[in-house]
């Protein structure tokens, strides 16, 4: 009953509103209630954008409600907000606070809150004779994916989260895992048009405050209207922009993110993306898999070499081949170079081009995979793979030797375990072709020299990216190329110039037994 | 004239000199040094080669008494010493003599390459590259520099190994009997092997970019001293391994003992030394310009960057008159005795003359 009268007369008020409209509220606009308020038409043109007014039982006095439905939780507004308002005394906008049972109103006199505030899915309220007043309620809606397992840095063992779009989940896995008053969390609102939420995270004491305030002073001079990704601040506060070498690591594990706020690093977390941002890193971080932890230390180093050697072989086999074929065949051994011959026999194409055409024959099965459905993309890689391959080597155009050089090598770009630097060591390879094309070895080694020198420039939020391998820092090589025990970790790394480099007291550590004691 | 001091974050660490210094001696002299000593002392020319080593620890003792009595690098010397204007006049020479160095490294590299792998190699487009290449390091600033020496010692220290392939063929016995040539034949030797020996005089441009200046003293020492080591065990290696008949007609006998080195995968080795040697040749280049232009900087306030790029493109140009055998062989002889007066007259002097002005500005 009670609530078809609150439609009927809402109608009513309504009408009356419609009537004001059509007769122009000119003079009249401050003393009617009715009225639109000149921020409201822009509003007013979106139809998620709705306005109801309401009276008060007890006083009598109107107020009205403004919100963007596609943002807000009607059923909070009705069973939270709505029975109080009518129902109970209500004279002035304060009273709102001790009306209703919901812990976030606001009551704000500034005109330029209402954008932010409706966007973020508060409800507007207004009173009759307060115009100048609103009060904020908060009803967001929450529409959150939940938690899923980590595909792109999946790991057998181990926890089994990953963040999602929502940054306030994505804080609440950080924080539990990280339950310590020192672990500040800073907001900071970017983007002129998405008004994203960026969070930094560090831990107050242990990480460097100049790291910090790098972070901090870049994220606050982005310049860009839509922030979409955690991407797009990668790009935007990286030392080189001009570099195809990722200079942040990303990761969508909290437990990652937990044990490098632990290191003494800083973490960057956008709203919107399931992806956290971790700096100062290096080179050698990106070929640690965070999985190396979990396992026992001898495993780990072996992987982790494992994964070194398959880069170095991934960027480099290619032109060494495309090197000897075309200069310097005395270098290969007669019986290798016999097979080698054989199989190029009928080959019509210089060993350049017969590479170009496997290689970019790759990346065009990675590419229309990648733009693919799962299950069409397997049919097109196994389709691609096996019928292109044979057939080009059965056509005569490529040669099997070179055939399974490129596959191995395309596999062993695979297996970086951070995304992004696979990109970077499969576009590698080119620039190291072209000068093995020109000057053979002596080519290859020119090349390796400018990306030497590219990677001994580069740093990461102004710390050199090829620590420890240059500058030399023994002690860091703890966990680098290879991971020693968690015992002979018990300092943080250096390069990071933490506010307190201890991990854990060795001494505690270290008790050593003799035999048979 | 006071310098400037070097902010920290543009310095390097003190045991990073080690690698400078290496990397700054061993360069193109090392390929063939073998055969020039052996004319005047025989098989007795390791003496010669252990002897030149151990003196040049005397010069090093001198340029970091120097550096640390003016508290800045050879431009601050030579301003202490003779007046701002005839010390700019004086460090200017070094601009030259690292132009002709960096000159003849490359020059000589090109020469090998022409040589050994690709007859056909056009002088100008390889030191094209190879210059853009060394102004890309410079521009990173020292501690980029500093960062391709280090490299460019510890990534082709694997070559060491190779030269124990030649150790099977080894006949000890060529090295008797010891002492059978006089001690002027032995200085003689010594003499030349300025050439391969040069490059260590270097902390005389980089001193103030050196945090801790004074501790980085012994790396120094210890640098020049493997040097000294690897010289003399490679001049013992190829004593023994050709004879020396033999070794009169090898030019470049270091690259003639890869020769020998033969792996299951892998034959000709000298192809994969060469293309390596590369790296060997870059901070040589490196460490020239960025000294070279430091001076600039330093006496004509000409920004790095600019004084970068003309001393390059100088090099370019140069490098392309510099077109047969003889040519190449007078331009190695003369940066050999350049670097030999430098180091062996001109050190000394400044030593004396910075003691003798300290001296008297105390009084």
């Amino acid at each position: 009953m009670k609530q078809l009268f609150k439609k009927k007369m809402m109608k009513e008020l309504e009408k009356e509103a419609a009537k004001q409209d059509t007769q122009g509220n000119t003079g009249q606009e401050q003393d009617n209630y009715l009225n639109d308020h000149g921020w409201e038409i822009l509003f007013k043109k979106s139809h998620d954008f709705k306005k109801t007014f309401y009276v008060n039982q007890k006083t009598g006095k109107k107020f009205c409600f403004s919100f963007i439905t596609t943002l807000i939780d009607e059923s909070i507004l009705q069973n939270n907000a709505l029975p109080y308002l009518l129902e109970r005394d209500f004279k002035y906008i304060e009273d709102v606070k001790k009306l209703i049972p919901i812990a976030d109103v606001q009551i704000s006199e500034r005109n330029e809150d209402i954008e932010k505030k409706l966007f973020n899915g508060y409800v507007l309220l207004t009173l009759e004779g307060e115009e100048k007043c609103f009060a904020f309620i908060a009803a967001q809606k929450e529409i959150v994916r939940n938690v899923a397992q980590p595909e792109v840095e999946f790991s057998v063992i181990g926890p089994k989260e990953s963040f999602v779009e929502s940054m306030d989940q994505n804080l609440n896995l950080i924080r539990k895992r990280v339950p310590v008053k020192e672990l500040i969390i800073e907001n900071y609102t970017v983007g002129t048009l998405s008004h994203s939420g960026v969070a930094i995270l560090y831990i107050d004491g242990i990480t460097n405050t100049d790291n910090v305030d790098t972070v901090r002073q870049r994220i606050k001079e982005i310049e860009f209207d839509e922030i979409t990704d955690s991407s797009y601040i990668v790009q935007l506060i990286s030392d080189n922009e001009n570099s195809p070498f990722p200079q942040l690591l990303d990761t969508e594990r909290p437990d990652r993110v937990a044990a490098i706020l632990a290191e003494g690093k800083v973490a960057i977390l956008v709203d919107g993306s399931p992806h956290a941002l971790i700096g100062p890193t290096t080179l050698v971080e990106f070929f640690g898999s965070f999985e190396d932890y979990f396992l026992n230390y001898l495993l780990s180093s072996f992987f982790r070499l494992v994964r070194l050697f398959a880069v170095a072989f991934s960027i480099l086999i290619t032109p060494i081949y495309v090197a000897a074929l075309s200069y310097h065949y005395e270098l290969i051994p007669k019986d290798l170079l016999s097979t080698l011959i054989t199989s190029r026999r009928e080959i019509p194409l210089p060993p350049i081009l017969e590479a170009l055409f496997l290689e970019l024959t790759i990346e065009l099965l990675r590419e229309a995979g990648a733009r693919l459905p799962t299950k069409v993309g397997q049919t097109i890689g196994i389709v691609g793979g096996i019928v292109i391959g044979t057939a080009s080597v059965e056509a005569g155009l490529t040669s099997n030797v070179l055939l399974i050089i490129v596959a191995l090598a395309a596999l062993a770009s695979f297996t970086t375990p951070v995304y992004r630097m696979g990109n970077t060591i499969r576009l590698l390879r080119f620039p190291f072709l072209f000068f093995a094309e020109l000057w053979g070895l002596l080519g290859i080694v020119i090349s390796f020299s400018f990306l030497l020198t590219h990677l001994i420039r580069l740093t990461s939020l102004g710390r050199p990216f090829l620590e420890p391998l240059y500058p030399p820092r023994i002690t860091d090589f703890k966990d680098a190329i290879i991971r020693l025990p968690f015992k002979k970790q018990s300092l943080r790394p250096q390069y990071l110039r933490t506010e307190n480099p201890v991990r854990f007291s060795k001494e505690k550590a270290k008790e050593k037994k003799d035999i048979d004691e | 004239m006071s310098q400037q001091p070097v902010p920290e974050r543009l310095q390097i660490s003190p045991f990073l000199v080690l690698y400078l210094i290496m990397s700054m001696q061993i360069g193109i002299g090392v390929l063939g040094y073998q055969r020039i000593i052996a004319e005047a002392a025989g098989y007795d020319a390791w003496i010669s080669v252990l002897g030149a080593g151990l003196s040049i620890h005397i010069i090093i003792w001198m340029i970091y008494k120097i550096c640390g009595t003016v508290d800045g690098d050879i431009v601050a010397a030579n301003a202490y010493v003779f007046g701002k204007k005839i010390g700019n006049l004086v460090s200017s020479f070094f601009i030259i003599y690292l132009l002709i160095f960096a000159l003849a490294v490359l020059r000589t590299f090109i020469e090998v390459i022409q040589v050994w792998m690709f007859p056909e190699l056009s002088i100008f487009w390889f030191s094209l590259v190879f210059l853009i290449l060394a102004v890309y390091i410079v521009f990173g600033g020292f501690r980029t520099v500093t960062g391709i020496a280090f490299f460019c010692i510890v990534l082709p220290s694997y070559l060491l190994l190779t030269f124990s392939f030649a150790l099977k063929y080894a006949d000890f016995r060529n090295l008797l009997p010891i002492f059978d040539h006089s001690a002027k034949d032995l200085i003689t030797s010594a003499y030349k092997m300025s050439l391969t020996y040069i490059g260590f005089e270097i902390p005389l441009f980089f001193y103030p970019f050196i945090k801790d200046a004074p501790k980085s003293q012994k790396w120094a020492h210890l640098g020049v001293f493997l040097t000294t080591i690897i010289y003399t065990i490679l001049a013992i290696v190829t004593f023994t391994y050709f004879s020396e008949d033999q070794l009169a007609k090898s030019i470049w006998a270091t690259l003639e003992m890869w020769k020998i080195v033969s792996m299951p995968f892998v034959e000709r080795f000298e192809y994969i030394g060469i293309a390596n040697w590369n790296l060997i040749i870059l901070p040589n280049i490196c460490i020239a310009l960025w000294g070279s232009s430091m001076i600039l900087k330093r006496a004509f306030k000409l920004r790095q960057k600019k004084g970068v790029i003309i001393l390059a493109l100088f090099c370019l140009i140069a490098i392309n008159f510099f077109d047969t055998r003889a040519k190449i062989n007078f331009l190695n002889d003369w940066t050999g005795k350049i670097g030999f007066g430098v180091t062996y007259l001109y050190i000394p002097f400044l030593f004396i003359a910075t003691m003798i002005v300290k001296k008297v500005k105390n009084k």
